[in-house]
């Protein structure tokens, strides 16, 4: 369930290797809850802090998930650095999860 | 996350068609589609009609998360987001620590979670579905021994050391509730003191309804029983219209469904309730109350202990 983003997104400006993200949720929806707990343990274990996470929710802000080229939440997309790439689930597939966000297993 | 509860289309809730035709326009084979097919997704996006659509789970639980009338406990994370008692009690710390073990899952009318003598893989925390328990009599006949749903959770015996079930757990009312494995949930049970405290509560409730549902068996009149059962399984599914087939009451009552047919008329004519095409509707809940014998408000009482 991850693939290249189609629409790259430009890296903040200046040099940084912070990963910026950037979840698509549906409110208090049970697999969204399960996707927002399930970033955040990964963040926490292989960024420790070294990240920045917006949560979008859906159905308070449609349009900007639809101007983003959203079509399913939960949906997570690395926005930095590059290349971008996005993972649709709940993200319990944590090997997946650290694929797009091009970390190894067992890495920082 | 901004608050949530207001969906953004002003029209009327999308329709099963609607939410189909949305998913066919996703890239066959595409991870949308594998996500999808998963159970991992809470929402389609429809761009031609600027529209969110929500899977049928996802919407009841967000539904139930808002018309919830029961407070948060005191402890709990005010945007407690689960409409499960046992796990809304828990603190937003405890909650966070849990989730990633829980699964969401849709449950299906009639669906065996558990059988007696055999392994519990999975332990239920309900959400707006109900489950009876069934112990087994005779010739592989069932009698329901006890009710869950959004108050409790089904595998209780696991919290109390044992891994195997004593009861066939079956699905009473379809609906949404979240699930984690039994290999998960020991340890997480282990270390959390609130969600230790919430299930030896919970069971200590279940033991009393258990007497309690011994002595109504030989105290009170099939009526009675029944207007209790309706009440019951209302107040767990959170509806005053319950899914109800004279076969399956016949056998959660343990009497022939003569006398099944008999009592629900009893209290149709009473106009306290309607039936039809397998749906039973409360149409005077104070009325069916009275009817019912005094086990309904004393095992009710319990969840107050």
């Amino acid at each position: 369930m991850t693939r290249p983003s189609r629409k790259p997104k430009s890296p903040p400006d200046g040099l940084t290797t912070v990963v910026v993200l950037r979840l698509y949720v549906a409110g208090g929806a049970p697999n969204s809850m399960q996707a927002i707990a399930n970033l955040e343990a990964i963040c926490a274990e292989h960024l420790s802090g070294g990240h920045k996470l917006e949560i979008i929710d859906v159905l308070e802000d449609p349009l900007r998930a639809m101007g983003d080229g959203v079509l399913v939440t939960p949906s997570l997309t690395k926005l930095s650095p590059q290349p971008a790439a996005q993972v649709v689930g709940n993200l319990s597939d944590k090997a997946r999860v650290l694929l797009a966000l091009g970390l190894k297993p067992h890495g920082g | 996350m901004a608050a949530n509860g207001h969906l953004p289309s002003p029209r009327a809730t999308p329709g099963p068609m609607v939410l189909r035709r949305v998913i066919n326009q996703l890239p066959e084979g595409g991870p949308e589609r594998q996500a999808i097919e998963a159970g991992e997704i809470d929402a389609v996006l429809d761009h031609a009609n600027s529209n969110v659509i929500l899977f049928p789970a996802a919407r009841r639980a967000i539904r139930v998360a808002h018309s919830s009338p029961s407070p948060p406990a005191p402890h709990a994370a005010p945007d407690t987001p689960v409409a499960n008692s046992v796990l809304a009690a828990l603190t937003s710390a405890e909650y966070r620590e849990l989730l990633p073990g829980l699964e969401p899952v849709a449950l299906r009318f009639g669906e065996v979670l558990h059988e007696p003598g055999a392994p519990i893989r999975y332990v239920y925390f309900p959400i707006d579905c109900t489950i009876c328990l069934l112990s087994p009599t005779h010739h592989q006949r069932m009698v329901e021994t006890g009710l869950v749903g959004f108050e409790g959770m089904v595998g209780i015996s696991l919290a109390l050391g044992v891994d195997v079930s004593s009861v066939r757990a079956q699905v009473q009312c379809a609906g949404a509730a979240l699930r984690m494995p039994a290999a998960r949930f020991q340890p997480a049970f282990r270390s959390c003191l609130s969600l230790q405290r919430e299930l030896y509560r919970y069971a200590y409730v279940k033991l009393a309804q258990s007497r309690q549902a011994v002595a109504c068996v030989a105290s009170h009149r099939i009526e009675q029983r029944l207007a209790c059962w309706i009440l019951m399984t209302s107040d767990r599914s959170r509806s005053s219209v319950v899914a109800l087939q004279q076969d399956h009451l016949s056998t959660i009552l343990g009497v022939r469904r003569a006398s099944v047919t008999l009592a629900s008329l009893a209290l149709r004519s009473r106009k306290l309730i309607s039936a039809r095409r397998g749906e039973t509707t409360i149409l005077n809940r104070a009325g069916l109350e009275s009817a019912s014998c005094a086990c309904y408000k004393r095992v009710e009482a319990l969840h107050s202990t």
